[in-house]
Parts: structure tokens; sequence; C-alpha cells
């Protein structure tokens, strides 16, 4: 190789095929799928995340949870995410059109998050996790290894007032020293929101056939 | 020494000359990178085994003290060096100067302050959350501007060449200074101008991340030990004639390999598939690149005591055939289903850009910063220090994430282990994890007590330069390039 301009084009035609073959054709297969609409109800899902939670998968971005979570169920016979309760089905393509920003995730070094509103649809299991991971609820700790986000809440001295609705109630080993309420910002909320949110419920008719493992008998 | 050596001689001294300032100057800003990116990658992973650490400050918690230690790395480190060695070795194959290299110091300021600022982002919160494409939207021109002007120079040195025939290095360079700024710009718009819809983005980050590694950071290590190699052991590469063969096949399949990242994933199954098949196809090129590196370096290890070079270029050959034998091994499907997601995928990236790339550019920056600026390294005790470090420390997070991940791919499979008990038992990993990070980091504060030394004007004593030991010229010269 002696020519500069083969040498270009060379390198041109890798990154171009890379591009069209890879990019390009998914887009084309997928870039125009549409929500399903209900037959029955006549609701388009996935349906869109409301403005709060929205909000909250800002907080997920933020704080970098994508780092350490994964947002995909793998198939039934591929790993144990079915079995460990993660999703009653393996995801679709379609379950993501609901967000703006898909984040896969790429390590479970904590456990995986997509259904993770449909399994603990408790706020204040949020609110312990976020604030003392290491706390327990139902005689079970909620968490281990996982950091707490206590910059997400606000500690206020009482001062003899009754304390907000919204405070949180803590194990007193966990709870800060002193007459002092724990109450989530509005970041918190949010976030909690957003985590409540997510949840592939809906079983589409049109991609149970569509993702089934193939037969073997069936000639293809 | 015959006349014709001389004028090689001088001609090299002339270039090296005109590489001086720009090249320092990328290599400063890369070691600074590089502690201060270790360091935090370090206290990230400290965070793993001891969750309190740095947990209460929003600046430092894990989710965004991990992403802005490896953008550090990775931005920081890992392009300014690069950048550094890249333009050096172009001129030097090209046997031309680097000209006007003024421009270079404004391009160095700002891909550096681009990336000061997307780690501030990170760090306060803009984070876009897409591996290796977390710094926030506004510092994406400013990085591009800045690679605008490197790259253009790279290349405009490229075509001034004085060489009749253009060397290995040479095509790796070339292509890397293309691949990445079309790469950057594609996943920038089609994240963040123009969003795509859906699955696409994970798809679009997944072909990025493999792009980077693959089309610009391999390039740069094996760039360096194709022209170490020989240089050092005064020796052709052996079997030069197939590696064409492998720089197209192995550019194409890594090109193509992106979806070999997300197998399993809720995306249509043709783009894992192709990832699979474009990964099994680097059975080829690793082959030859293989036979090539082996062919040269077969009955002539014992060079390796003399040069310290070269040995960080034998562990950079190793580096390379580990993270690309974890690559194959990694996207086969039923390895996958139980090991991604794990350590092990970390261990594969890890092993591509520390192992190869990094530690190739550590043995570059020994043998050309002597040759630019006129003086010898102070201390080789330090050098040596560096390389014991880089090689125990190699070893051990190769082992630990090896065998830590195994082990969290077969606990996460078995739904009896409740999820808690995995990461007890995955504490002692980590901590071996934190351990090698430390231990690198050793060995990069003695790079950069060496590096001080050697590129501090007032503070080196100088020696003449005729003292530095001239190696063989390219037994290539006449044939295949020059220098």
């Amino acid at each position: 190789m002696k020519n500069g301009l083969t040498l270009f084009l060379g390198v041109f035609a890798t990154l171009a095929i890379s591009w069209a073959v890879l990019l390009l054709a998914a887009h084309r297969q997928l870039g125009s799928l549409p929500q399903f609409k209900d037959p029955v109800d006549e609701v388009l899902h996935p349906q869109p995340l409301s403005g709060i939670a929205e909000q909250g998968r800002l907080v997920y971005q933020d704080l970098g949870c994508a780092t350490c979570h994964t947002q995909q169920v793998r198939r039934e016979d591929f790993g144990g995410d079915i079995k460990r309760h993660w999703g009653e089905r393996p995801g679709y393509a379609r379950d993501y059109l609901r967000d703006k920003v898909v984040l896969f995730g790429q390590s479970r070094l904590g456990p995986d998050l997509r259904n993770v509103g449909a399994r603990i649809p408790e706020a204040e299991y949020y609110y312990k996790l976020l604030y003392a991971p290491e706390s327990k609820m139902a005689g079970q700790p909620i968490a281990h290894g996982m950091p707490a986000h206590k910059f997400l809440f606000e500690e206020r001295p009482l001062n003899g007032n009754q304390p907000s609705y919204k405070a949180i109630k803590l194990p007193s080993e966990f709870a800060p020293a002193g007459n002092v309420e724990v109450v989530p910002t509005p970041r918190a909320e949010a976030l909690v929101a957003f985590l409540l949110n997510l949840k592939d419920t809906y079983d589409y008719p049109v991609e149970r056939s569509l993702n089934a493992a193939a037969t073997t008998t069936g000639g293809h | 020494m015959n006349s014709n050596d001389q004028t090689d001689r001088a001609e090299q001294r002339e270039i090296d000359a005109s590489a001086k300032w720009p090249v320092l100057v990328f290599f400063a800003s890369a070691i600074f990178w590089l502690i201060l990116g270790g360091a935090m990658q370090l206290a990230a992973t400290i965070q793993l085994h001891t969750p309190t650490f740095l947990a209460d400050c929003v600046w430092f918690t894990h989710g965004r003290l991990a992403p802005a230690a490896q953008n550090a790395l990775v931005y920081g480190w890992g392009f300014n060096a690069a950048f550094g060695f890249g333009l050096w070795l172009m001129a030097r194959l090209s046997a031309t100067t680097l000209r006007h290299g003024g421009w270079l110091f404004v391009a160095a300021k700002f891909w550096n302050v681009g990336v000061f600022l997307g780690i501030g982002g990170i760090l306060t919160g803009y984070s876009t959350s897409f591996e290796l494409l977390e710094m926030p939207r506004y510092v994406t021109l400013l990085l591009l501007v800045a690679y605008a002007l490197i790259g253009v120079w790279g290349v405009t040195t490229f075509s001034i060449r004085n060489t009749e025939n253009v060397y290995v290095s040479q095509w790796y360079l070339f292509g890397a200074a293309f691949w990445f700024p079309w790469v950057y710009t594609i996943a920038q718009v089609m994240l963040f101008r123009a969003p795509a819809r859906g699955v696409l983005q994970p798809i679009i980050n997944a072909w990025y991340l493999e792009s980077l590694y693959g089309l610009w950071f391999i390039p740069m290590a094996l760039a360096a030990i194709y022209y170490f190699l020989p240089k050092i052991l005064g020796t052709p590469i052996r079997n030069y004639y197939i590696a064409p063969l492998a720089f197209w096949w192995l550019v194409i399949s890594t090109a193509l390999a992106g979806g070999s990242r997300l197998i399993g994933s809720p995306v249509p199954v043709w783009i894992p598939t192709m990832g699979i098949v474009a990964s099994m196809m680097l059975v080829l090129p690793l082959f030859i690149i293989g036979l090539n590196f082996w062919g040269t370096l077969s009955g002539r290890l014992g060079a390796a005591g003399a040069s310290l070079t070269l040995r960080f270029m034998i562990l950079a050959i190793a580096g390379f055939a580990l993270s690309a034998g974890l690559g194959l091994f990694l996207s086969l499907r039923s390895v996958s289903a139980i090991l991604q997601f794990t350590l092990l995928t970390d261990l594969r990236d890890w092993l591509t850009f520390y192992a190869c790339f990094s530690v190739a550019m550590f043995g570059a920056a020994y043998f050309l910063l002597p040759r630019l600026t006129g003086k010898e390294w102070r201390s080789t005790a330090l050098i040596k220090a560096h390389f014991s470090a880089s090689l125990l420390g190699v070893i051990l997070l190769t082992v630990a994430m090896a065998w830590g991940g195994s082990q969290q791919g077969h606990l996460l499979n078995n739904p009896a282990v409740a999820f808690a008990d995995i990461t007890r038992q995955m504490v002692g990993w980590h901590t071996a994890h934190s351990v090698g990070l430390g231990l690198l980091l050793v060995g990069h504060l003695a790079f950069l007590i060496n590096f001080v030394w050697i590129a501090c004007p007032i503070n080196s004593r100088s020696t003449p330069l005729a003292q530095i030991k001239n190696p063989p010229a390219l037994a290539l010269a006449t044939k295949e390039g020059h220098a």
C-alpha cells in the first residue's frame, strides 16, 4: 500500500459499511416502530411516563444509576433473569418506546431495575433504600453494598413541631441523632416516582408470537 | 558508521526537535489525567467494598465517580498520549518534520479544557449516562474542534511524506485519525442532536464503544508494537507481506462487531448475531498479527533484558492477546448467558485500554522522550519499578476480575442465591481490584517523577545526545518506510 488515496478510500469504506449495515439497517427496521393499540380498551402501549417520573429519569441519569444497574430482562432460556423474577416476560424492543433515553446498562453489580416498580410497589421502600440501604424492612435487610444517597434528603430539626407527613420512618440506629426528621427532596420524590413506573407489565399479543423461541420441529 | 547513517541520524534529530514541544505538552497533560483518573478509579473501586466511602458528597457518589474516572482515563490520558505518540511516529515514519507545531498547543489546550469541563459536568450532575459518552453536550464541539486540528496535523504530515513506501504503523495511525472523529460525530448526532428512538440508542452506544476501543486504541497500540519491535530488535517484521491482509480484515471485522455487546438484549436478533460472526472473523487477523509479532520476537527474547521499551511492548502484546481472546470467548452465546454484565465484561474493555494500549504508550514514552529532550532518564530504577508495578497490577486485576466475574455470573444465574449474598461474596474480589489499582498508581507516580525530571527544562542535567544508544535503523528502511 503506497497510495494514500487508496488507503483513504478503504478507511472510509470500512466505516461507511459498518454504519450502513448496522445503524442504518437497524434504523430502517425499528425507526418507525409504533406503539400498540390494545384492541379491547383502545389504549396505546407502552404508555408514556408521567411528568414527575420523566423528571425522575433525569435524576436517574445524573446520579449514574446505570453504572451498576441494568434495565433489560433476557429470555427465559438465557440466564437467570426470569427465574430471579426480574420480569414476568422478556423485554421487547417496543417496551423501550416509552423511554426518551434508553439505558440498558452494562453491569449487574446491583439487580436489574426494568420491572422494579412491579416487583416492589411501595414508595417507602425506595426512600429507605436511598437513605439507609442497610436498614431493614419486614425483617429483611433492604440491600447490601449499595451506597447511601443521603444528599437526596433534608434533615430538619423538629424543635417541638410536628413532623412532616412526608418524613420517612427510620429504625433508631439509622436515624440521625437528636430530634430530627428526614424528608425527601423533590429530586428524591421524582426518582422514586420514576422507579415506581419501571414496569413492563402489558403483554403485547403481537410480540408474544414474534419473540417466541423457534420451534425445533418446524422447518425454516 | 557510514555517512548514510549519519544523514539519517541528523534528519531524525531534526524531526525530533520539531516534535519536541507539542509531544511534551501532550504527554504532560496525559500524565496529569493518568494520575487523577487513576486516583478517581481507585476511589470508585474502594466504594464497591466500602460503600460508605465518600458516599455523603453528591459529587463523589459511585454512579458519578466511576464514569468520571473512566472518562478521565480514556479522554484525558488515552487521547493525549495517543496524540503525542501518534504525531511523533507519523513524522518519523514519513521522514518529515512536524510543522507549525504552535497550532498543536492551541489544540491541546482546547482538548484538555474540554475534558476538564466534561469531567466536571459528570461530577456535578450533567451526565448523559451513555457509556463513554457521559460528558455533557456542551463539550462535544470543543473536543471535535480540538481533535480536528490534531487529526489534520497527523494526516498532513502523512501526505507530505518523503518516503516511497508506507509502513504498517502508518496505516493504523492514518485509519485511526479518521475513524475516531467519524464515529464520535455520528454517535453524538444520533444520540443527542437528533436522538434515535427506543432501543436504537443502546445499539448506537454499543457501536461507538466497539469502534472507540477497536478502531482507535487498538490501532494506536498496534502501530507502536509494529514500530518498536523491529526498531529495537534490529530485524524486520517476520511475514510482513501478510500484514496488509490482517489490517483490512481486522478493521472491517471490528467495525461490524458492535452487536456482540448486545447478546440477549431486547434488540432484533440479527444485530448480536452479526456481532458474533464479526467477532469470530477476528480469529484470522489475530493469528496473522500473532505470527508477525511472535516470528519477530522468537529467539530474541533475551533482548528484552536490555530494553525496557521492549518489555513494555511484550506486555502490551500479552494484553492484546488476552483482550482479544476474552472478546471472542464472551461473544459465544452460551458463555454470554452466564458471564454478561459481570466483572468479566469490564475486564475485557480494561484489558484493551490498559494492558494493551496504555502499556504500549508507556513503552513508547520511555523510548521517545529522551530523544526529544536530548536527556537521559534520571532513574532506571523508577522505570523498572513502573514496569514491575504494571506487570503485577495487570496480573492481579486480570485474575481478580476473571475469577470474581465468573463467580458473580454463576451466582447471578442461580435464583436460589439472594442478591445481597452475591454482593457479600464479591467483597473480596473488589478488595483485590483496589489493591491492583493501587499498585498501578504507584507505577504511574514513578513515571510522573521520571517525566518531571526529563521534561522540566531547568531541573535536569543535560546529557550529550551521543550517549543515547542509537538503535539499529528499521531493517525495512529501504523497502518499507523510513526512520
